[in-house]
């Protein structure tokens, strides 16, 4: 394991910022911890580098205990949402700091900076004062900048929090492929789901300072464990139900239970149903997944490459199931408000009731 | 803000109000000096300023200014970074007290001095005296230039963005180390102004100086009390001519202190311009 995090807790005054987190990250790994602001996401990340001393429990980084250590002796590479440069040190030196310090010999220090430079498609633009670099190839010195000296774990605070769409969507594919190439064990905090799909191996989910949930992208998406996470990651229809034997009840409607939800037999749930696992179709020989029953189309609306449609159930008093639909989809079945339809279900999944 | 171009008869006579005042108050004074001190040309102030008394009063004067300097820059630099970054009981109390030499008649100054360093004071020193001798001097001119340092490097410092600091620490960098490298190139220019403004206030000090020091002759005497003797003795030429120097030392301080603020201001636009 290359960080070990156990029950770690912090506190300002009364209030808990990082609340009993326990976590473990393999070498290699890219885990991005994602939440909303003031989750504590930051603080656990600050908390990881040391930068701020934790209350309560144990940081190992590289299997070596650093609790107790200053963020001197950590060996971590930290990158700030506002790049945070040397500003009076010129690209090369803000990049060779690290080296510097260690007190390698100039040919060594400068055969790295190049080598970085490279790295990040920067090359050639050392002697640039950071004022003289867009915000994108300042957050790509600030990579290099923490990579330079061969950190155990790099620690990456809302990296492309401060660029625009376009730059972030590339710098994002920078950074897998160098993450990728150098194997270095990753922490990166950030807000946005997307983000967290598009980078991740695992997720880690923070509200109120405590990790909700850990997953592969893919899970925690499709078979969230708490209701946070269903609503968090994306959007999510949830309707009340009840799970008995090999089916879940939503009021006179019965589903086939998905597998592995046993334990909440016998157990009020809530049926989880992603926008786009939802069909619709004019005739019910038509669909192919589980039926729920007929509704009514509330409301058609763009959502770029899809439509988004909404759509209120019959003998339900449900909230109106939200369906994404390819613009093709909406045309065969020319739906418009009022249109009835039949309404299917390709996937869902169960949540416990009175889940967080 | 609205500027505009005078024209009016009221125009001009708002400006001609405020001409006049600097003229009478500020540039008139200057003018004399200068005039006064040039007389008779260069070869009577050359000559005055060589007498082996002026020499005396200007080595007391300069050498003690530097050690106001000194002492005021690295103990200043400390209070505004205690007063910025930590919080503590107090520190209310300790920042009002920073300003006391701004408010305090600097005769009241070295007469404390006395009271504290004199005979039988709190911390008369038995080896060597204070009172009526340079170390009272030096105690006097760091009295009343101690806020300069402080009060420029302070504000530099709160606004100093502390995430490059975070960063130098995580990369293995001591705090001394990000002091020197990442910190202190950062608020130069704020120490710089505030070490002018230190060495322009110290420079001129009289009160406290004449109280602390005696103004003995050849011993004690600084600059600006040889031009207050000079004057007392009937020896103009004496106290035009080293005025001529301290004035002149005065408007190159000056001059110095725009550069240094205008690169501050360049520095600082340059900076948020970009963030």
């Amino acid at each position: 394991m290359s960080i070990t995090l156990d029950k770690i807790t912090k506190s300002y005054g009364k209030q808990i910022i990082v609340n009993d987190v326990s976590l473990e990250i393999k070498t290699g790994e890219l885990f991005v911890l994602l939440g909303a602001s003031g989750s504590g996401k930051s603080t656990l990340l600050r908390l990881i580098a040391g930068l701020l001393p934790a209350d309560n429990g144990r940081v190992s980084l590289d299997g070596r205990d650093v609790t107790d250590l200053p963020p001197q002796e950590r060996n971590t590479g930290f990158v700030f949402q506002n790049y945070s440069l040397f500003r009076q040190m010129t690209t090369a030196q803000n990049i060779g700091f690290g080296l510097d310090i260690r007190k390698q010999p100039r040919a060594l220090v400068d055969k790295r900076v190049n080598e970085l430079l490279q790295l990040i498609g920067l090359d050639g633009l050392g002697d640039r004062m950071p004022w003289q670099l867009s915000g994108g190839q300042q957050q790509r010195v600030a990579l290099a900048r923490a990579l330079a000296y061969q950190p155990s774990v790099l620690l990456l605070d809302e990296p492309f929090g401060a660029l625009d769409v376009k730059i972030r969507a590339q710098l994002r594919q920078n950074l897998r492929e160098i993450q990728k190439a150098l194997n270095v064990t990753t922490i990166l905090v950030t807000h946005d789901q997307d983000e967290a799909f598009e980078l991740a191996d695992r997720i880690g989910i923070i509200e109120g300072g405590k990790l909700l949930e850990v997953g592969t992208p893919n899970t925690l998406y499709r078979r969230p464990q708490t209701r946070f996470a269903a609503t968090f990651l994306g959007a999510a229809n949830l309707i009340p139900g009840q799970r008995n034997g090999t089916h879940v009840y939503l009021g006179k409607t019965s589903l086939v239970a998905p597998p592995q939800t046993d334990h909440l037999s016998g157990q009020p749930v809530e049926l989880l149903i992603r926008p786009e696992e939802v069909e619709l179709a004019l005739k019910r020989e038509d669909l192919q997944g589980q039926l729920v029953g007929r509704g009514i189309v509330q409301q058609v609306g763009f959502a770029g490459p899809f439509e988004r449609v909404v759509v209120r159930l019959d003998d339900h008093n449900f909230e109106p199931i939200q369906v994404l639909l390819s613009p093709e989809k909406v045309r065969s079945l020319a739906i418009e408000i009022n249109s009835p339809v039949w309404v299917g279900l390709r996937d869902y999944h169960l949540l416990p009731a009175n889940c967080p | 803000m609205r500027e505009i171009t005078p024209r009016k008869p009221l125009h001009f006579f708002i400006l001609g109000i405020a001409l006049l005042y600097i003229a009478v108050l500020l540039l008139a004074p200057i003018v004399t000096i200068v005039q006064k001190a040039l007389a008779n040309g260069f070869q009577p102030v050359i000559a005055s300023l060589s007498e082996p008394n002026v020499i005396h009063a200007l080595q007391v004067t300069f050498v003690m200014t530097l050690g106001a300097v000194l002492l005021n820059t690295v103990f200043g630099i400390i209070i505004a970074w205690v007063l910025t970054r930590q919080r503590f009981r107090g520190r209310r109390f300790l920042n009002i007290l920073v300003d006391i030499p701004f408010v305090f008649s600097p005769v009241i100054a070295g007469y404390s001095l006395i009271v504290l360093f004199g005979r039988d004071g709190w911390f008369t020193p038995t080896v060597f005296p204070i009172v009526f001798a340079l170390p009272g001097i030096l105690l006097a001119k760091t009295f009343v230039s101690l806020p300069f340092v402080t009060r420029e490097v302070g504000p530099v410092l709160a606004t100093l963005d502390t995430e490059p600091e975070a960063a130098a620490y995580t990369m293995g960098a001591s705090q001394w180390l990000t002091f020197r490298r990442i910190i202190l190139p950062n608020i130069w220019p704020g120490i710089m102004y505030g070490v002018v403004l230190t060495l322009a206030r110290a420079l001129g000090e009289f009160g406290a100086v004449a109280v602390v020091g005696g103004g003995i002759e050849g011993q004690t005497e600084t600059a600006t009390m040889f031009v207050f003797r000079a004057l007392n003795d009937r020896n103009n030429v004496g106290a035009y001519s080293m005025s001529l120097l301290l004035g002149v030392t005065a408007i190159v301080v000056l001059i110095v202190m725009r550069l240094l603020r205008r690169s501050i201001v360049r520095e600082q636009t340059a900076y948020v311009n970009h963030t």
